[in-house]
């Protein structure tokens, strides 16, 4: 997971000075080494000074880059989400039906937080008591992936799959939430990938048949 | 003399609950520590620790001391619904927004400590709550005899869906500042789309 947003590179088309790549590469190493921290610790646990250790950083260095923890945090979430949508993306884009595009898109998703499930939980555990700052960079990030079903049950209505007065927000909604509601039984009761979107699909199935056409 | 002990224990751990209740409320769970907790209980902080095992575990029973109350107020309200099944699920779900708004902190504190790994699962996770899915399979069954739902309906996943909403939605009240009337509406919602993928056709 070593993803880096093309944004980041893209803001200046002449080649990077000496300095600024260096820069960047201190920030990536921060970033993995925090991503493998509050993998591994939760966010409480994984403190600056570890982190920086861990990249073979001062303290200093964090701060220099990072206005804090939490904004530290909310970069590794923010580029997980945009490795996330893309690779979402990709499978929207299939042509196949809206209930196996959907399955795939989500499928994709578990797939893609279960290899790092701690920091999906820390992550959720953070987003209750976030920074209004961080927060609107998570619904950010959020808002990509969320569009991305969107755009799927909108082509559903298109090509009469769904109902015509569907609900493509709403129903999206739904989707999501249950989706993201499953994570718990990875984390409390050890489903795997397969029985998670064995359960996805049942709540899918549920979902669509409320606007189907007809 | 046993029974002495046994009557002081447990006015120590009332104290302590309340307590406890009073300052997530007030200065957040996080914020709270067993210290304080146990000055405002009026306690040895050392008698907070051999009662309860962690702060987290203080949390769950001050939740499920809590729920005893709701859950006697749903029973009374049980056979007084009418109307359609997506109402008479609307209505269970509006008592719980009434109720858990009264200290929203409180809740998104415990919905927050529900993600919390480094402590295990030692939680009810919310939307596995037993007596709530028992409620709603009770009015979904009704709806099955009176031919509203389907026979075949799916209705575990139907309250996965319903309670994963109800859950989640909690986020607009810590995060835009909904209320608990933006709360019952946006359940509404969420109930009249979910009650069609069961209905009877």
């Amino acid at each position: 997971m070593n993803h880096v947003p093309a944004h980041k590179f893209s803001d200046d088309a002449r080649p990077l000075t000496r300095r600024a790549m260096a820069k960047l590469r201190t920030r990536q190493a921060l970033l993995q080494a925090g991503k493998q921290l509050f993998t591994e610790r939760g966010y409480e646990d994984a403190t600056v000074r570890d982190i920086a250790r861990a990249a073979g950083m001062s303290t200093g260095a964090v701060f220099a880059n990072f206005s804090d923890k939490a904004d530290l945090f909310a970069e590794i979430l923010s580029d997980d989400y945009e490795a996330l949508a893309s690779a979402m993306r990709e499978i929207a884009v299939e042509d196949r039906p809206v209930r196996d595009a959907l399955a795939a898109i989500l499928e994709a998703g578990y797939a893609f937080h279960l290899e790092q499930l701690p920091l999906l939980q820390a992550a959720n555990s953070v987003s209750w008591s976030h920074t209004a700052k961080d927060e609107e960079r998570r619904r950010a990030g959020l808002r990509q992936v969320l569009s991305i079903v969107e755009a799927v049950l909108r082509r559903g209505v298109e090509t009469k799959q769904l109902a015509a007065k569907t609900d493509v927000e709403l129903t999206a909604d739904l989707i999501w939430q249950a989706y993201r509601s499953n994570f718990r039984l990875a984390v409390f009761d050890g489903y795997d990938e397969g029985a998670l979107v064995r359960r996805t699909e049942r709540q899918l199935d549920l979902i669509l048949n409320a606007v189907k056409v007809g | 003399m046993a029974g002495v002990r046994v009557a002081r224990k447990q006015a120590t751990r009332d104290r302590v609950l309340s307590a406890a209740r009073d300052l997530f409320v007030e200065v957040g769970y996080e914020a709270a520590t067993i210290r304080m907790i146990a000055q405002r209980a009026s306690v040895a902080t050392g008698s907070v620790f051999t009662t309860f095992p962690s702060k987290l575990e203080i949390l769950k029973r001050v939740m499920e001391e809590r729920l005893d109350r709701l859950y006697a107020e749903l029973d009374s309200i049980m056979p007084h619904l009418r109307g359609s099944v997506a109402d008479r699920l609307c209505s269970i779900m509006a008592v719980h927004y009434d109720f858990e708004m009264k200290r929203p902190r409180l809740y998104t504190a415990y919905l927050a400590a529900n993600f919390e790994w480094t402590d295990g699962p030692a939680f009810l996770t919310f939307g596995s709550n037993p007596r709530l899915r028992d409620m709603l399979r009770k009015i979904l069954a009704r709806g099955i005899e009176t031919g509203e739902v389907r026979p075949d309906a799916d209705l575990d996943i139907f309250m996965d869906v319903v309670l994963s909403c109800y859950g989640m939605n909690y986020r607009c009240a810590v995060q835009k500042g909904f209320d608990t009337a933006d709360l019952i509406a946006m359940m509404d919602r969420q109930i009249n789309v979910a009650i069609r993928g069961v209905a009877a056709s």
